[in-house]
């Protein structure tokens, strides 16, 4: 049995549909990742799940228990943890003060002290929470979110706003996580989240589901082409695009190709060379970006926004 | 419950650190104790008028000593203005004459003929069942090492002082003291009178001449200032925890996410409710402690909470608890809410007669004033932590009560333990 289970799911606010006949399932035991940029419905649609919102229309089972009733959300709570996005806790007290305060929320046998050595804040346990870091914070949310020791796990932009190294720090916490057995529904806006972390991406946009599959699947479907990437001489974006009339773009100081059959790839580089110039070069294979920009026609900024 | 106390506890930690918190809550309102105290003077008087007949007096118009006595001891508490009516007058006519518009209402204290006698019969009557008592008792512990006939003596005297005891008349109290309804300092009046006629027949009941104590000796509590600050301080700013410290929480809980992340574990709605209600009663206790001990050293005002007072600062946390919750969860907007919150605060601090009596106050605003709960919170414990008399209160301790109970259940209903 799916652990969530969500069909034709509707969630309008006004005129506004935020949640557009939306439906998928989550198996036990994987990391869900629920790409979107903002204003996608992530939120909305996450909060349903928690039982925080109420749904205007569709089939929502999460444990096996219909989050839109109240005696079941009331039971549900006991059994999921949640981060929600920009999480905060109680400001002036301590990271272990506020850990225990949420695991005495259940009835459990989750210590603290283990919590914090899950999110590895060993050395700032002591410290009041409003002098934390952005991704400091985060992880106590993390921490927070597994007080109950729940089954599923609900994390809502985990990484947004944080620094790179902060990033990939509660990545592998996320890991640490999915390494417990449980479930984790994640919902994110940076492509290398996802297919870092998930094992099945669903791709949300203005409330609709654009695509859904492992990142693999992802990729190979719609990220397939490689793409050769060449730094060098100046004149090689002239030569590629007029002389050759080949579809190129500039990233930065780089040019890229995309290609579908290998000796396309050797044909261009054999020209470059014979034509003196100096580069030097690289064969990317497709990503979850290039999914992205194939399906929706742009890209996710670091913020969020579509461009 | 376990989460409840849980989430009692973390809140009044982070209270505790929060220096903001702890200043508005704490040091402002000690502050203010201490300026308005040292301002007005510990010792200076908040005087009510009262006019007194007495009509205890002999065949020449000379009144009983013990009447006499009584009405000195009134004076010698500085708590009065006191007017002498002759014993002829009739009261109604008399008031009636004398009331102007606008100027506060008349009380007036009937000393009744008889008061000294009747008072005397009482003090009495409280010696022989004193005796009474002392007597079973002995008869009762050196029951065994007594003779057969000095027992049945025991017995015979005992019947005799109970007969006697029977027959001297009830103690009626010999005083009436005729208010007028909407005279809000009407119940503080009579709670000083109703302490002087204690200690007077405490007084009565201890001494051995009771016709010759002398005058001086009655001198009953008197009353300052910082007695008529200390409750009222101690209720404006269990109102202001609640009104602006409950609203302004709850709002931040609300704006930083910290609630729908509360919403998300098995907390109930009610369990949060309750939660600040225990943190709002812990800081009125607290509080009620550090003021009256400051109070004490710096005024030499003493103060003992009873009972009675204590459930009247738990049901004022309650209700303004409650009123800061309805608050909240009617208004979204943190700083709409907190705006609010303190026009709502301030104006009723000012209106209600807590920092000063209400009937220097014109009488519209007195009227406003029956309108405010802070008005009953700080009446009410004025009686029972200064005044020591609660019977005055009963008005007070029902409404504060019944209000306390109401912003508790609109606060349940406007709570929103969901998103939209
Ligand atoms: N309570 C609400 N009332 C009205 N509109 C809302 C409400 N909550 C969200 N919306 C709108 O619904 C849409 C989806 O919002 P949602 O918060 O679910 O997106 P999201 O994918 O989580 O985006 P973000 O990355 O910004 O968090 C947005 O257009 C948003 O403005
Ligand atoms: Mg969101």
């Amino acid at each position: 049995m799916p652990v969530i289970e969500v069909r034709e799911l509707v969630k309008r606010y006004g005129d506004l549909i935020a949640v557009d006949h939306v439906t998928f399932e989550v198996s036990e035991g994987e990391i869900f990742g629920f790409l979107g940029p903002n204003g996608a419905g992530k939120t909305t649609t996450i909060e349903i799940l928690e039982g925080l919102r109420q749904p205007t229309s569709g089939f929502v089972r999460v444990l096996g228990l219909n989050p839109s009733d109240p005696d079941d959300a009331s039971r549900l709570k006991w059994r999921i943890g949640v981060l929600p996005q920009d999480f905060n806790a109680l400001d002036r007290l301590t990271v272990r003060e506020n850990i225990g305060l949420f695991c005495s929320l259940y009835r459990n046998k989750v210590s603290p002290n283990e919590l914090i050595k899950l999110v590895d804040l060993d050395e700032q346990a002591d410290t009041q929470f409003y002098k934390l870091s952005g991704g400091l914070k985060q992880r106590v949310g993390l921490a927070v979110a597994m007080s109950g020791d729940p089954d599923l796990a609900f994390l809502d932009e985990p990484t947004a706003g944080l620094d790179p190294k902060s990033r990939r720090e509660t990545w592998k916490v996320i890991e640490g996580l999915k390494g417990l057995g449980k479930t984790i529904f994640l919902t994110t806006h940076y492509m290398d989240e996802a297919e870092t972390l998930s094992d099945e991406i669903t791709i949300i946009n203005r409330g609709r589901i654009v695509a859904r599959g492992s990142p693999e699947q992802l990729i190979n479907l719609y990220g397939g082409e490689r793409k050769l990437v060449i730094k060098g001489d100046e004149k090689i974006y002239t030569v590629l695009t007029e002389e050759i009339g080949k579809k190129a773009i500039k990233v930065g100081d780089e040019i890229q190709i995309t290609f579908s059959k290998s000796n396309e790839a050797v044909e261009v580089l054999r020209i470059l060379s014979l034509k003196g110039l100096s580069f030097d070069f690289e064969v990317k294979r497709g990503s979850i970006e290039d999914v992205f920009l194939k399906l929706i026609g742009a890209r996710i900024t670091e913020e969020g926004e579509l461009k | 419950m376990k989460k409840t106390l849980t989430l009692f506890k973390a809140l009044i930690l982070n209270w505790v650190r929060s220096r903001s918190g702890l200043f508005f809550s704490f040091i402002f309102p000690l502050l203010l104790l201490l300026v308005f105290g040292s301002v007005f003077g510990g010792t200076r008087q908040v005087k009510y008028d009262l006019h007194v007949q007495n009509r205890d007096v002999d065949f020449y118009g000379t009144p009983t000593n013990l009447s006499r006595a009584f009405i000195e001891a009134l004076n010698s508490t500085k708590s009065f203005t006191l007017t002498l009516v002759p014993s002829k007058v009739n009261p109604t006519e008399y008031i009636k004459k004398n009331t102007k518009p606008f100027s506060s209402r008349i009380r007036f204290l009937i000393i009744h003929e008889g008061f000294q006698s009747e008072a005397i019969n009482g003090s009495i009557k409280s010696q022989i069942n004193v005796m009474i008592v002392s007597l079973k008792s002995f008869m009762c512990f050196a029951g065994e090492h007594l003779t057969p006939e000095n027992m049945s003596q025991l017995g015979r005297g005992l019947e005799t002082l109970t007969a006697v005891n029977q027959s001297l008349p009830d103690v009626k109290g010999g005083l009436t003291l005729l208010l007028d309804p909407s005279d809000t300092g009407g119940q503080v009046v009579k709670g000083i009178i109703y302490s002087v006629a204690n200690a007077f027949s405490f007084k009565l009941v201890g001494a051995r001449e009771v016709i010759t104590l002398k005058t001086d000796s009655y001198t009953a509590k008197t009353y300052s200032a910082v007695d008529y600050y200390l409750p009222g301080y101690i209720a404006a700013f269990i109102m202001t925890n609640g009104v602006i410290g409950v609203t302004s929480l709850a709002t931040d809980f609300k704006r930083r996410g910290v609630l729908k992340r509360l919403m998300t574990t098995p907390l109930t709605k009610m369990e949060w409710i309750l939660a600040n209600v225990l943190s709002q009663t812990a800081l009125g206790i607290l509080l009620t402690i550090v003021m009256i001990a400051f109070s004490w050293i710096f005024f030499r005002v003493t103060a003992i909470p009873g009972l009675y007072s204590w459930i009247l600062i738990f049901l004022g946390a309650i209700l303004f608890t409650g009123f800061g919750m309805v608050l909240a969860g009617l208004v979204k907007d943190v700083e709409a809410a907190s705006a609010i919150g303190n026009a709502v605060a301030f104006p009723m601090m000012f209106l209600s007669g807590s920092f000063w009596p209400l009937e220097i106050m014109p009488t519209y605003m007195q009227t406003i004033a029956r309108f405010l709960p802070l008005t009953y919170l700080s009446e009410g414990l004025r009686f029972t932590l200064i005044l020591g008399y609660p019977q005055g209160a009963v008005l007070d301790f029902i409404l504060v009560g019944f209000l306390a109970v109401f912003f508790i259940f609109i606060a349940s209903l406007v709570t929103s333990w969901r998103e939209k």
